[in-house]
């Protein structure tokens, strides 16, 4: 993990994320599926895990996670089919923070959009970090 | 619904690291990961989570793709060497709208929980 980012532990409720274009080439996507050990036929359907796992790749090259941290709660709405080859957009944002003895409770939110502008995957992420002052 | 059952292993969590780009050293580290409060590396998450994804497609195919919905907490780590069901139980059924509903859970070997929540699938527009 590289310092130049941004612990997700200092980063107040309301904090937008840059919105950050990412690409589901089909074989990436089959390093999921064989990562995870999945055998269905998805054709060119791409898992939504596999939407939101990459979504919070594109967050981890802008928000950092401490040693420490759990990620301790997951919610994933699919609005539409994904596809292989698509172009996504992953918007993210803070939406809640709260502390409690020494550890902070995050919840981003992240909504992926594909090519024509709309929400294909929305997720909220919760992710327990150790603390870190704010704005620090 | 079919459960799906898989042992964890960590070259699967050091691809799932390269697959992911999340690459916390609690899941890839050994050494680093025997010094926390774990003793050892740990699944990611989303890792396990994908049991149920896949439980899921398999059951309903693109309708879950398209218009479902996952909401979990994750209760206890998965570690190398457990053994993972991912298994599903209807709560609710909506003949008419085609709505779906179900209580589903990640259990190791030892009956002890590692996710639980809820999958619902919407009805088509």
């Amino acid at each position: 993990m590289t310092s130049a980012r941004t612990s997700v532990s200092t980063l107040p409720r309301g904090y937008e994320l840059e919105p950050a274009q990412f690409s589901l080439p089909p074989e990436r996507i089959d390093a999921y599926l064989l990562a995870v050990g999945d055998r269905n036929a998805y054709g060119n359907i791409v898992p939504p895990l596999a939407v939101v796992a990459l979504a919070l790749a594109e967050l981890q090259e802008q928000v950092s996670l401490p040693e420490g941290s759990l990620h301790t709660a997951q919610e994933v709405e699919h609005l539409r089919t994904v596809r292989a080859g698509e172009m996504l957009t992953m918007r993210g944002r803070i939406a809640q923070r709260s502390e409690r003895q020494g550890f902070v409770i995050s919840v981003i939110e992240l909504d992926v959009l594909a090519a024509e502008g709309e929400s294909a995957v929305r997720a909220r992420t919760t992710v327990l970090a150790p603390g870190g002052a704010l704005g620090a | 619904m079919a459960p799906v059952t898989r042992t964890i292993t960590q070259q699967q969590l050091l691809a799932y690291a390269d697959a992911s780009g999340d690459l916390n050293p609690i899941h890839v580290n050994e050494q680093f990961a025997r010094t926390t409060m774990f003793g050892g590396t740990i699944a990611h998450g989303m890792l396990v989570l994908a049991l149920i994804g896949e439980m899921m497609f398999a059951a309903h195919g693109e309708a879950w793709a398209s218009r479902g919905k996952l909401k979990v907490r994750f209760k206890a780590p998965g570690r190398p060497g457990d053994t993972i069901t991912a298994s599903a139980q209807l709560t609710r059924e909506d003949a008419g709208s085609g709505n779906v509903e179900y209580a589903v859970q990640c259990a190791n070997a030892a009956g002890e929980t590692v996710i639980e929540g809820r999958a619902s699938i919407g009805s088509a527009a």
